[in-house]
């Protein structure tokens, strides 16, 4: 059932204004994840690719 | 970093808003200018649909989260940012209907009720309002919504086209249509027509 409340007291500007916390709203922002971004393929292509050459070297 | 805002100058120019969306796209710590603008708005907004004003803070700062992790694919196509944060209010507030975490609610005063009788070319006295009360929460959920937008809010049909999701001329329509339900409404439970 919908409740109705006849001239309900409403906070303040100030009230309001009060109670605003940006650095709640950055803080739920999701945390980047770095294993699937570009660096994270890059640094992983690179070092295969490294180790690769290092082995046919080291064994031709 | 949170950027300071003691000098922040707020405007109401879409393009202005823009610019800010445009920044904080690129970093959400910019975002602060329009959460600080936006603010109060959406928690008033939310605040007269809720029982609790806990509940109101709590709904407000959820909103705000859902706007910056979405704000990357927020694309201006006359639609203000404002009528998009809206948006936003509107649909967690119906998720925290639906996980009861908020209680439905119409926060009305009694000047909106003059405005609500004036309509219906009825005079005003206690005994009217109390039956007029007492209808309300029997309009359905969407119609209700405009009802209040356009009657206790005082919002214009395009606003509340734009946050509903409808064209300006639809929005008009169904508010016709409402308070022609909301009429039917108050003269079957009106003893003395």
């Amino acid at each position: 059932m919908i409740k109705i409340l006849v001239n309900r007291m409403q906070p303040s500007k100030a009230d309001i204004a009060k109670r605003q916390d940006f650095n709640y709203i950055l803080s739920a922002l999701p945390k980047k994840n770095l294993l699937y971004s570009p660096w994270f393929y890059g640094a992983m292509g690179f070092s295969s690719l490294a180790g690769l050459f290092y082995f046919i070297a080291a064994y031709s | 970093m949170t950027p300071n805002l003691s000098n922040f100058q707020f405007s109401s120019k879409p393009e202005d808003d823009m610019i800010l969306i445009e920044r904080a796209k690129q970093n959400p710590a910019h975002f602060a200018p329009l959460y600080k603008k936006y603010h109060d708005a959406i928690f008033r907004y939310v605040f007269k649909r809720v029982d609790e004003e806990e509940a109101a803070y709590d709904i407000t700062s959820c909103v705000f989260v859902k706007a910056i992790i979405n704000l990357p694919k927020y694309e201006y196509r006359g639609v203000p940012f404002s009528s998009w944060l809206f948006r936003i209010a509107k649909s967690e507030l119906y998720q925290s209907f639906r996980d009861k975490k908020a209680k439905r609610t119409i926060s009305i005063d009694s000047v909106q009720i003059g405005r609500v009788m004036e309509e219906f070319s009825i005079d005003e006295n206690e005994h009217k309002r109390e039956i007029l009360l007492k209808v309300l929460p029997l309009l359905k959920d969407k119609q209700l919504q405009l009802i209040e937008m356009r009657f206790f809010e005082k919002r214009s049909f395009r606003e509340m086209g734009e946050i509903l999701e409808l064209t300006e001329n639809n929005a008009k329509v169904k508010t016709f249509r409402a308070l022609i339900k909301l009429k039917a409404l108050y003269a079957q439970h009106n003893p003395l027509k």
